[in-house]
Order: structure tokens, then C-alpha cells, then sequence
């Protein structure tokens, strides 16, 4: 879905300052009049191989949750040490209204060392009193000063487990964030069809012995872990043949039935995930029992 | 094991899925099922919110088979459905779907619909569970609701009934619908329906009320001037003569819509949200109703006049419309909640057709600030706090505050804070119907009204109505395109007070 307008400011070793202004500049130049509306801060933490996808998992998502978009770059290798900014104003037609709302992205490079405190850099940029969800691409530097800065920042964490490798391995790293803040996993959500799935096989299924998944390893891992900490059962075996998707589940060789619909589109399970607000105790203690 | 609780669905964003069922439409072949009932089963379909099992059965009189009523139906959702049409998603609906053509003056047309039903919930076990849609004139509820009381004797599974309005004519009739309806099924199988209940943007009154701190403490006498609720429509009466010339303003829009905006705005915060905690607290609101007099009440009947730039005709000369008809199309009342929280604060409605636009709002006008300290020509262009609901069109929220004007000197006037629904939440909001539906399969009657609830509007538009049999006032005495007669401005205009600009 593409902006109904859109006008944009670069600038380069910028001071916060600036890209504050330009932004109001945007705002009070735009030659279509938008609403203001937000509900969130949405930063994203992109390191350089995973813009492209990034970008396509939040072009519009600023029409499904007008918000500040904050998109950070880090590339702490870069010979020099700045930030360079784009900003941007997406607007979009409010359908049966004669008003846009406009959505605010920001886009930063975080060259050199200003990579290294990513948190301060953001802070001045959050939009008060509304939540802040971050997206962080591809498996965090646990430990890393820039990713515990950006935790103890947001309300939610949302990351997909399906880009990490050595699975279940990082799980252990992520379940000490769960008492940090709120945890979201793509891979989950991606098994949310399947689970249900699967619980509408009880009372049967209580008695699973293996469950086979063709699928990707952080769906595999998880449905496992959530099936031995939902039945309280750490003897439930994993056999897992790698697939892109989550295409066939087998409850002691009997192939489960394939889901109804379609899958969700990669933008729509970020969307989904960006209208929750609690911890999810399940997923928690589902990837506890990947590790168990 | 089979009797402990699933733990596999702890967590599951499961919505509850309704019981597998068979919806019974009677009236399939009328307006309402094409434009509204259809559309949002097709939408429910299409969320995956139906049961898995679930079969319809259309009852109209007109001559058709199955295949012709899903051809209908199908055109029906192509042109009025709010999402794009599937093949696959039509397909799943309309595979157990069927049409019994009867009038229901026979008993061989309800035997007919007996048995079909019945084939359906055995084919498709459906564990006896019914929904009958009464989408029909109310001249044909007896009808329909005895046979279908004769035929439940030892029926299985559960039955609900749903009831459109018009719920009466007057009290005696709604009370006389009531005990029919009541002869044959319980208070908690009859959903009345009244689609403004249906709309987020009422329910949002609550959310909006008893979600936020700030509301609460100053919604009461003690800070609010008075409320104004319209319901405006800039259409006439679009063919429904015969309906119309029986009903008025008074029946079709405040016996019902307008006194139900009004109950959710004045009522107390319910324990909770179940079905009888809600309308425990609107039924007391609608008891303590009352207005002070005839001349807190005002009619009107629109003249020829203009509309969005095309010359409309008088209501008389509405196609079915008698010449001298004396059939209000407008009324604005004053009305006073007799309770601890609103007692003195005047409710100020309006509502009628052919008026200046579309417009459905709820505003909450609060006591001017108690001693602003700027020179008086400082705040000319400052009007008292409001509190707007936009129930339809623009769905939102908005708060006229006063702000100072950029510059040299106190200049204060007033701006709005808006929230649009649309521009906070981009999900496209559901029909009423679609909620409606819903909650009637789940059986949840929250957002239903409730017998008592009836008999109480009745009560008050009887009284009004009784008092009108006395005087004769000159129709038409408002031009089409304005916003109501004189009189309804005279109506504030005594109290010091003026409606709501535009």
C-alpha cells in the first residue's frame, strides 16, 4: 500500500536537532493538510544486510499504525563517525473522511561510534507517554551495550527467531530479557495457526510422544517447547526437517490436518504484533522449554 | 481427561466461536437481508467468526428454489458487501444454504421449514441450535413466532430469536408484542435489535466513559452545562411512505436510537459488561426520563427546500404521503434524567430527516470556566469546553479547548482536538450487523435491548405523543436543507442557550 504523499529530508552528520526541525518543517510545508495521529514509537534496529527486508516489512505500516517510525542503521565498521538522517511524511486518505493522517519515519545511519549508544540517540526522538516497540533485526548481541540500552527504552521487543542460527541455543540468552520487557517472535506468530491446530486434537494429543515439523528450526523448537510446557511434559521428542515455511506437522506420525486460510503476509504478522501490549506467558514458557 | 480443560488453548488469540447453528432468516427476499444481513454474514465468513458448522434457511414468500436464492444472495454481497468477493469465501457460505418459499398462513409452509431444518442439523450436526431472524414486517411476528413456539416442544439444543424494530406502536402494543413473544421463548433467547447499538463508535461511549479517569469525575451536573444529541439524516423518506406516515420522527428514530445514545450517555458505570449489568443501568436511566411539558417538545414537518444543491419536495408530496398529512418528520425535546447525577442538566435532542446533512453526534457541553482572567475581548472567540462523540459520519472524538492566537497580546479562541477513528485505528470498523450477528450466535445480548428497556421508551413517547392530540400545529414549518423549524431554536433560545453550530 503506497503513501497518498510523501515528502522527504536528507541530511547528513546531523545533529538530533535538526532532524527534529525537519521534520516540523515537513509538517508545516506539506502541501496536503494531515492529521497528526500516532500510536506508538516504532524504532527498528536494521543492521545493513537486512534493510532491503526491513523496508518491505514496513512500507505501510505506518498507515496501519500511525505512528514515528525510527529505522537505525548501525555500521559501527563506517570510517567516520556521524549520523546521517532521512525523514520522511507518509500521508494516507482516511477513506470516507477528507482528511490524510500522516505517519513520521525517521531513518538514521549510525556510522562509527555513534553506533555504540544507540539508546541516547533515540530518547530525544520518542514520542511521549505512547509505547515504544522495537523491532530488532536478526539475532541481538546478547549482552551488547547497544541492545541492552534499547530494551530498558521499549515496551516490547519483537524479534523473529527464524533469523537466528544454533537454535535452540540464543533462546537462552532471550528468555533473561522476558523479566526486561515484553517479548513478541515472528516464528511464533507464525505458529499461531498450527496451534490451534494442534489443541483442537485434545484430549488426544496429551499422550504425543514425537512431534515431526517440517518447517523452519525456530518454528519446530517452539512448537515442541510449547507442547512439553503446556502439557507439562519435558519427554515430548522434536524430529525437525528444515523447510523456508511451516508446511506439515506430524503428532506420532499421523500428519496433522493443514491449517484453513492462507498464511499471513510478513507485514501482517508485524502488524499483529504491534497491537500487543501484555507479556505472553505461553511463548515465555514455551521457549523456556526449548532449553529445558 | 476429556473432562479437564484444554491447556493447548491457553493463550490462543481464540475468539469464541459460536456454537454450530442454523440461522433462519424470515423476510429473505426484503431490502434488509440483501443490504445487511447477507453483506455481514459474508464479512463474518470471511474472519473465519462463523461456527464451523452452520447452515442458513431464507423464508420469504416469493416463489424461488435454492439455487435462485443463492444467486440473490450472491449478487446481494457483490454489490453490498464491505470486502472484496471471493469465490472460495462464497462458496464455504452458500454450501449450506436453502430457501423455503411460504407465507407462513399455512401449516404446510412451516412444516416444510421444520423438516429442512431439521435435515440441515442432521446432515451437518448441528446440535439442534437455531437463530430465527425475524427481518419482516411486525404485522407478521404472531404469526411466525406461535408456529415456531408449537413446533420447540422438546426441542434440543438452544434457540434464539432476533426481533427488528419496530418493537410496538405504543406501550400497550410493545407490551402486547412482549407477552406474545415471551409466551413462547425467555427473556435470554429474544435479541431486540437496534443497530445503532451495533456501532463502535456508541460503544466507544463506554470505553470512552469508564476507560479514562479524566471523564468520570466531571460527567455529572457539577460540570456539565447541558447535552445535545442529534440524529440528523439529509434523506427523506426514501420510499417508506406507508412505514412512515404510521411511525414519524418519533418512532423511528427517539423511541429507540435517540433514547439509547441517551441511556449510554447518562447511565451509572455497570459492575461489569455482562448483558443484564449494562442494561440494569440504562433501564434506570430510561425510568428516571421524564420532560417537563409539552412545550419542551417541538415537531416539525419539512417543506420543499434544497438538499446538497438538488430541490427536494415537501413531505407531503412524497410519493404515498397523504396531503395533509400531520406525521412529524423532526422533533427536538428537552428532556431531564431525574437522578443524583443529572438532576437539572437539560438533554437537548433533535433528530429528523431532510435536515442540512447527515449527522449523528453526542456533545457534552461543560460549564464555562468559572472566572477566565483575560479582558473580555480577549475570549470572544471562546466558547464553553465540549465534549463531541461523532457516532456517524467522521467516527471520532473531539475536545474544543480554548488556545491563545500566536502573537502579540491575549487573543484565546477555540480549536478542536480531534481523534478520528480512522486515523488512529486502521482496521476497517465492522457493520452494526456483523457485531449484532455475532453476539446473537455467541449469545451475548449486551448490546440488545431488553423488554423492560422498551416498555420504558414507550412510556415517555407515550406521554409525549398524548399531549400532541390536542394541538395541530401549521406543516410544514421547515424548508428541507435546514437544520429544523424555529421553534426547535426558541426551544434553547428560553434557556439561554443555543443547538450546536455546524
Amino acid at each position: 500500500m503506497s503513501a497518498a504523499g510523501l515528502e522527504r529530508w536528507l541530511g547528513e552528520d546531523v545533529a538530533l536537532a535538526d532532524v527534529g526541525n525537519a521534520m516540523a518543517r515537513l509538517r508545516a510545508e506539506s502541501p496536503v493538510e494531515g492529521m497528526r495521529t500516532s500510536v506508538m514509537t516504532h524504532i527498528a534496529w536494521v543492521p545493513e544486510p537486512w534493510i532491503d527486508k526491513a523496508r518491505a516489512a514496513l512500507s505501510g505500516m505506518g498507515e496501519r499504525h500511525p505512528s514515528r517510525t525510527i529505522v537505525l542503521i548501525p555500521d559501527s565498521d563506517a570510517g567516520t563517525n556521524r549520523i546521517d538522517a532521512t525523514a520522511s511524511l507518509e500521508r494516507y486518505a482516511i477513506p470516507g473522511v477528507e482528511q490524510n493522517i500522516s505517519s513520521e519515519v525517521i531513518e538514521l545511519r549510525l556510522l562509527g561510534t555513534r553506533a555504540k549508544a544507540p539508546a541516547s540517540i533515540v530518547e530525544p526522538l520518542l514520542i511521549s507517554d505512547l509505547p515504544v516497540f522495537l523491532r530488532w533485526r536478526g539475532e541481538p548481541p546478547w549482552g551488547a551495550p547497544e541492545l541492552e540500552q534499547l530494551v530498558d527504552l521499549t515496551d516490547r521487543l519483537i524479534v523473529d527467531s527464524t533469523e537466528w542460527d544454533d537454535l535452540p541455543f540464543p533462546y537462552s540468552h532471550l528468555v533473561e530479557l522476558f523479566e526486561r520487557t515484553a517479548v513478541s517472535d515472528i516464528a511464533w506468530a507464525r505458529t499461531s495457526r498450527w496451534r490451534m491446530l494442534l489443541a483442537s486434537l485434545w484430549p488426544g494429543i496429551a499422550h504425543v510422544r514425537t512431534i515431526r515439523v517440517r518447517g523452519t528450526a525456530a518454528q519446530a523448537h517452539l512448537l515442541a517447547g510449547w507442547l512439553r510446557s503446556r502439557l507439562e511434559r519435558d519427554d515430548i521428542a522434536l524430529e525437525h526437517v528444515e523447510a523456508e515455511r511451516l508446511e506439515a506437522v506430524e503428532v506420532d506420525g499421523e500428519p496433522a490436518a493443514f491449517p484453513p486460510g492462507d498464511p499471513p503476509l510478513p507485514s501482517d504478522v508485524l502488524s499483529d504484533e504491534l497491537d500487543r501490549f501484555t507479556r505472553d506467558r505461553i511463548y515465555e514458557d514455551a521457549v523456556r522449554a526449548t532449553i529445558a | 481427561m476429556s473432562e479437564s480443560p484444554n491447556p493447548l488453548e491457553e493463550g490462543l488469540s481464540l475468539r469464541r466461536t459460536p456454537d454450530p447453528c442454523v440461522l433462519v432468516i424470515f423476510g429473505a427476499s426484503g431490502d434488509l437481508t440483501h443490504k445487511k444481513l447477507m453483506p455481514a454474514l459474508y464479512a463474518l465468513m470471511v474472519r473465519r467468526l462463523l461456527p464451523p458448522r452452520f447452515a442458513i434457511v431464507g423464508v420469504a414468500r416469493t416463489e424461488a428454489d435454492d439455487d435462485a436464492f443463492r444467486k440473490d444472495m450472491k449478487e446481494a454481497v457483490r454489490q453490498h458487501a464491505r470486502d472484496d468477493f471471493r469465490d472460495d469465501v462464497w462458496e464455504e457460505l452458500a454450501a449450506n444454504m436453502r430457501y423455503v418459499a411460504t407465507d407462513f398462513a399455512d401449516d404446510g409452509g412451516e412444516d416444510k421449514l421444520e423438516q429442512l431444518v431439521s435435515e440441515l442439523d442432521a446432515e451437518n450436526n448441528l446440535g439442534g441450535n437455531r437463530v430465527y431472524y425475524l427481518a419482516v414486517p411486525p404485522v407478521a411476528f404472531s404469526t411466525i413466532v406461535d408456529a415456531l413456539g408449537k413446533r420447540r416442544s422438546g426441542a434440543k439444543g438452544w434457540t434464539r430469536l432476533i426481533v427488528e424494530k419496530p418493537f410496538g406502536h405504543d406501550l400497550a402494543s410493545a407490551r402486547e408484542l412482549n407477552a406474545m413473544l415471551e409466551e413462547h421463548f425467555t427473556e435470554d433467547q429474544i435479541f431486540r435489535i437496534d443497530h445503532y447499538l451495533g456501532k463502535e463508535t456508541v460503544q466507544n461511549m463506554l470505553a470512552l466513559r469508564f476507560a479514562n479517569g479524566i471523564f468520570e469525575p466531571i460527567w455529572n451536573r457539577q460540570f456539565v452545562d447541558h447535552v445535545q444529541i442529534t440524529v440528523a439524516e439529509s434523506i427523506g423518506i426514501e420510499g417508506r411512505a406507508g412505514y412512515y406516515e404510521s411511525a414519524g420522527a418519533i418512532r423511528d428514530i427517539f423511541q429507540n436510537h435517540l433514547l439509547q445514545l441517551l441511556a449510554l450517555t447518562a447511565m451509572e458505570p455497570p459492575i461489569d459488561f455482562t448483558a443484564e449489568s449494562v442494561r440494569n443501568e440504562k433501564v434506570k436511566v430510561l425510568r428516571a426520563l421524564h420532560t417537563p411539558g409539552p412545550k419542551s417538545v417541538v415537531r416539525g414537518q419539512y417543506g420543499r427546500g434544497y438538499v446538497e444543491g438538488v430541490e427536494v419536495p415537501a413531505y407531503r408530496e412524497e410519493e404515498g404521503v397523504a396531503p395533509d398529512s400531520m406525521t412529524e418528520t423532526y422533533v427536538a425535546a428537552k428532556l431531564f434524567v431525574d437522578n443524583w447525577r443529572w438532576a437539572d442538566t437539560p438533554f437537548y435532542v433533535r433528530m429528523g430527516k431532510r435536515l442540512a446533512r447527515r449527522e449523528t453526534t453526542i456533545a457534552i457541553q461543560f460549564k464555562r470556566a468559572p472566572h477566565p482572567p483575560f479582558e473580555e475581548t480577549s475570549a470572544e472567540g471562546l466558547r464553553p469546553n465540549v465534549l463531541i462523540v461523532h457516532v456517524q459520519p467522521d467516527e471520532g472524538v473531539s475536545l474544543a479547548i480554548g488556545a491563545k492566537v500566536p502573537g502579540q497580546g491575549m487573543q484565546i479562541r477555540t480549536v478542536h482536538m480531534d481523534f478520528l477513528y480512522g486515523g488512529a485505528f486502521r482496521t476497517a470498523m465492522p457493520e452494526a450487523y456483523e457485531r449484532l450477528i455475532l453476539d446473537t450466535l455467541l449469545g451475548d445480548g449486551t448490546l440488545f435491548t431488553r423488554a423492560d428497556e422498551v416498555q420504558e421508551q414507550w412510556l415517555l413517547v407515550d406521554a409525549i405523543v398524548g399531549a400532541w392530540q390536542r394541538d395541530r400545529p401549521g406543516f410544514p414549518n421547515y424548508a428541507a436543507g435546514t437544520w429544523g423549524p424555529p421553534s426547535a431554536d426558541d426551544l434553547l433560545h428560553r434557556d439561554g442557550r443555543s443547538w450546536r453550530r455546524h
